[in-house]
This record gives C-alpha cells, structure tokens and sequence, in this order.
C-alpha cells in the first residue's frame, strides 16, 4: 500500500501527461470527423499507407540486426578489455549517445555525400571513377539509424554480459572448451536476455524515427512518423493521423509481448 | 510548402547577416517584412504606448524580441496596436488547432492561399476586408476570399554551367538526361512539380489545370533514376547543388539567387518555365486583436515601399506591382514578377490546390518513395 502511495504522483503525473491525452488520440481515431471506423479502413486501405509500413519495417529490421551484431563485439571489448581499450570506447560510446541527433544526421551528410570525405577519398585514390551514391536513399536512412542505436544496444548488452559467472567460463576452459566454444556455446546463449532486450529496444526506438530518414533520405524515405506528421500538420486529417498512431501503437504493443512471451525473459 | 518557404527565409537572413551583408538593421527590417511588413517593439517606455497588441505568427525564432526597435513604429504610430512576433510556425494543422479552440491566440498568419481558403470555409479564418485591404495594390488574379498575397516566389530551374554546354531552357530539358546528362533534384512536397512534369511532358501553360495528376506521375515515375534526392527545405537544395549530389534541380528563386550570386554564376538559373507560387496572409477567426486591427495591418503591409525592401533583402516578387519599379535595374532579373521574368513563367492555380493538394500530395510521395 505505502509503495503505492509513494508511486502516486508519479501515475498521476502520467495519467495527466500521457495516458489521459493518448486516450483522446484513441478517441479522434474513431470520432473525426465522424463516429466508425472510417479512418482505419482508410489507413488500411491506402496503398501509400502500406509502402511506409513496409518500409518503415525493412529499415528498421536492418538497423536491429545491424546495431545489435555491431554492438555486441563493442560491448564485449568494453567490458572484458584492458583499461585504455574501455576507457576509448566508452568514449566512443557516449560522446555520439550526448550529441544531438541533428548534428549526427549532417555529420553523416558531409562524410557520405558526393563530394563528402569518403568518395573524395576513393576517388583520389583511384579506387572509384564515379561517386558512389551512399546517402539520399535508404543505405543511408540504415546507417543513420543504425549508428545513433548503438549505444542503445550496448547497455542491456552490457548488463547481461556483467552478469555472466566468470566460473563459468573458467570451468568451461577447464573442461577444455575452445574459444570459440567457449563464446558460441556458453557465453552467447548466456546473454541471450541482453541480445533479445537490445534488439527490441532498438526495433522500438527505431520505429518512431523521424530526423534520420527525413536528412538522410533524400526525400524518398518517408517512415511511418513522417506520414504521421504530415496528416497532422501538411494535410490535416487528424482522424487519420490518430487511427496511424493508434495502429503504430497497437502493433508496437503486440510486437513486444509476443517477443518477450518468446524469448522467455518474462522477468 | 510555403510554411517552408517561410521558414527558409529567414535562415537566409541569418546567413546573410552572419556574412555581414545585411546590416542588423536590415536583419530586422527583413524580419519584420517577413511577418507581413511592420512589427513592433514593445519595448518598455516606448513613445508609442500601444493599448493594444497582436500576435503574427511567422516562422521567426530567437531574433523576433529585436525586430521591436528596427520597425513597426509606423504601423503602431498609426493604430495603436503592437505586434508581437511568434515563431512557432502556422502550420496548417496548428492554425486548425488555434482556431478550432474557439479562442485563438493568433491574429495573423503566414499561409499558403490556399490553406487559408480551405481553412477560411471551415469557418476558421475571418474573410479578407477588401474595403481594407486595397485589391487594386495587388497583382489581378490574386485576391482570395481568406487570404491577400503577401509576396511572391517561384519554382525555377537551377543548374551546374560547368557541366553543360549549353544552358536547359525548358522543363523538357529537365526531363531529358540524355542531352541533359546527370543527377536532378526536385520538391519533395509536390507543388510545382506536377506542372513542371507536364510542361516537360507537351501540355501547353494555359491547359495545365486541372492538372492530369495520373500523367505527371507517369512523367515522373519514368524519370525517377535520374534524380538524386527530393529536397524539403531550401537550404538543403541549396546543398545538393553545392555539394556536386545534382547537376540541375528545381527550387525556389530565392536560393537560386543565392547559388548564383555565391558562385558567381557557375550555378545558373533560368526563368523558362518556371512556377510561380503566391504568399498571403490569413486572420484567424475570432482573433483576439480583433478585426480591425488586422486588416490595418494587412493594408499597411501592401505599401510598395516595403514590398521592395523585402524583395532587397530576400528576392521575394512584391504582391504589389507598384513596387517593381522601385527594384533597382541590375537586381530586376531576380524578381520573380518582373514582367519580363513572369511572362516566362505559369502561376499555381490555387483553387486547383484547394480541392486537390492533399490527394495529390499522397499519391505524389507514393511514386517518389515506391
């Protein structure tokens, strides 16, 4: 009861702020202009609609495994390396993580664009004749994304990793376990939680992107939370804005507890 | 679209004011033009203790509190009435929220005609007071029930003179990359862009509305390898020229301006077949200065004077074309309705976007982005 009482003005300040507001999003769903389910029968039957979400979903699958596979060799590094190694990630971790998503989005521009750094590069090298067209387009919507989700990825990695016995690997050397056992075998599955809490907090991160695919897309990438704005601010029509948020949310929702269901990490 | 255009301009301003072409005078003045023509301190002790204030919602930011001092004081001199500048940005759907409340805090708003024509028949803008605001000072065609021009601008095409020999002339010529070889960019909100399509496609200026969306669409859609990115914002297709990612785009004047003057022409602009869009002014229904007082403002804003001035300092086309004359004659060339530039170029039918926009704007992004 106490931990109740001292949890209340937390679920009041949310109840305020989030629930009582999203409830009346819910509502315009189903109420603007009139009361039906016009607007999702709308939504769902408009082929625009279904390009976006299937894009929205292959760009962001991409960036899950990527930032999940790439962060995990980091994170490892981070936790099992000497102190120069962890000290210059961690560095590399958290000054991106503090920066803002707008300079990170530009930074990418000035290294990927035509005349960016690395086809200046490649070009005087003599490796390409022609630019390559890394940016403007959905490789570089995914690496956009992908590196402003790592460190996302990296701290339930870490946790789980911090979180298996070193006995446990010991025994295993002891038992005369390769290295490679040793990481596919034991220390892989033991992080299981860490890969399936990283990859969702990723996925569901990543589905609500809007700076990202809006800078680096050139234009022809819209996502989900694009389309959303636009029918809220471009061409009204808030009735769909709201039945987009309601499915974005719902499928979010469903998503997470088949995953959480799935991998068994209830707790 | 416009609400990017707007946005847009000032970011020029404050480019230009940071390469200390502009003088922060001229900054302000530019500001305050942009809200519509005067804005108005309210600073303390002000000789012009106005008992009134009103709110003009543009696309300003953090310079707004300072266009105070630069201007306004003639407008305030004249009423009585202060303006305060919000930056927040009237975006269609946040004019739909103020208004909708019933009890908006903005009076006027910088919008596309055709937002504030849509909006105005949904009861949310007050009808534009033509004994007021003076038609006669504005260009024939463009008078709007809910909205009166504010300025002009124009969807041109910009292109890389180091990579061609000899200049494109036409929309045609946009669309063909095999005289025309190398990347393009274009808008990605549509406006313009359809027209362009079609006068590339053979359809005449005068039977491009309504405009046969399933064509221009076809036009685009068969010409979508060659174009390299689709810009939301001016200074970002000021960069896709700049950065070598196009070699020709279609943007607006106003940056066109800026890449050939910054490049001293290396990067061209042609007015052949351009576009040319109108700004206006809208009164929020109910609005909290009253009626009055924004139409006042909105007569005071047509003065050829002031039309000019931002014309100097941005490259906007006056709505009034009394203030053409007062355009210097080596600047004439960048005035999107200069008469030599706009018998070249085809206006937006505002009417057409009114009833469409918002269809055609989905089906738009669904060919960009498939």
């Amino acid at each position: 009861m106490s931990r109740l009482l001292l949890l209340s003005p937390l679920l009041l300040f949310l109840g305020l702020a989030y629930l009582l507001p999203l409830s009346g999003v819910m509502l315009q769903s189903v109420t603007t202009p009139e009361p039906g389910l016009q607007n999702y029968s709308a939504a769902l039957g408009d082929p625009l609609v279904w390009s976006v979400i299937w894009r929205t979903l292959r760009i962001c699958l991409c960036v899950t495994v990527l930032a999940v596979v790439l962060a995990y060799p980091l994170t490892l590094l981070w936790i099992k390396g000497n102190t120069t190694t962890r000290v210059f990630i961690e560095l590399a971790i958290m000054i991106p993580f503090w920066l803002s998503v707008l300079s990170r989005a530009f930074g990418w521009l000035s290294l990927l664009s035509n005349r960016g750094l690395i086809n200046t590069w490649l070009q005087s090298l003599g490796i390409i004749a022609e630019p390559l067209t890394l940016v403007r387009n959905e490789f570089g919507v995914i690496i956009g994304m992908m590196h402003f989700l790592i460190p996302f990825a990296v701290f339930p990695l870490a946790s789980a990793m911090r979180a298996v016995d070193d006995r446990v690997i010991l025994a295993a050397r002891g038992m005369g376990a390769s290295r490679m056992q040793i990481f596919w075998q034991i220390f892989v599955p033991m992080t299981k939680s860490g890969i399936v809490g990283a990859a969702l907090l990723v996925f569901v991160f990543s589905l609500g992107f809007y700076i990202v695919p809006t800078l680096l897309g050139g234009g022809r990438s819209v996502m989900i939370a694009e389309l959303i704005y636009l029918r809220i601010f471009q061409i009204p029509n808030w009735g769909l804005a709201a039945a987009l948020s309601a499915l974005l949310m719902v499928s979010i929702g469903a998503f997470l507890v088949a995953l959480i269901k799935r991998a068994g990490v209830s707790s | 679209m416009h609400k990017h255009f707007q946005q847009d301009q000032v970011s020029m301003l404050k480019e230009k004011l940071k390469a200390g072409e502009l003088s922060r005078r001229g900054f302000l003045q530019g500001l305050a033009l942009l809200g519509g023509t005067s804005a108005l301190g309210l600073t303390a002790g002000s000789a012009h203790a106005a008992d009134k204030e009103m709110v003009f919602v543009n696309w300003g930011g953090d310079a707004i509190d300072a266009m105070a001092e630069a201007f306004g004081k003639g407008y305030a001199a004249e009423s009585g009435v202060n303006v305060l500048y919000d930056g927040s940005g009237p975006l269609e759907g946040s004019i739909k929220a103020q208004a909708e409340s019933g009890n908006p805090t903005w009076d006027l708003v910088d919008c596309d005609p055709f937002s504030g024509q849509a909006l105005g028949k949904l009861g949310l803008m007050r009808p534009i007071d033509w004994d007021v605001v003076d038609p006669g000072k504005l260009r024939d065609g463009f008078q709007w029930e809910y909205a009166a021009n504010s300025y002009f601008y124009s969807y041109v095409i910009v292109y890389d003179k180091t990579k061609y020999d000899t200049p494109p002339t036409s929309m045609a010529d946009f669309f063909d990359a095999d005289k025309f070889p190398g990347k393009r960019a274009m808008y990605k909100w549509g406006v313009g862009m359809w027209e362009a399509a079609l006068l590339a496609d053979g359809v005449a200026p005068e039977d491009l509305y309504p405009l046969d969306l399933e064509r221009a669409h076809a036009k685009i859609e068969g010409f979508k390898e060659h174009i390299g990115a689709y810009w939301g914002g001016g200074a970002e297709s000021q960069s896709l020229l700049l950065n070598g990612d196009v070699s020709m785009a279609i943007i607006w004047n106003t940056r066109a301006m800026l890449l050939d003057r910054d490049t001293e022409g290396e990067i061209a602009m042609t007015w052949a077949e351009g576009i040319v869009a109108p700004g206006s002014t809208g009164v929020l229904m109910n609005n909290p200065a009253g009626e009055k007082a924004a139409m006042e403002y909105i007569a005071y804003s047509q003065e050829p004077e002031a039309q000019a001035k931002l014309f100097a300092l941005l490259g906007n086309g006056p709505a009034n074309p009394a203030a053409d004359a007062l355009i210097p004659d080596a600047d004439k060339f960048y005035n999107p309705v200069d008469p030599a530039n706009f018998a070249q170029q085809t206006p937006l039918d505002m009417e057409w976007y009114e009833e469409n926009y918002g269809a055609a704007l989905d089906a738009y992004l669904g060919v960009i982005s498939a």
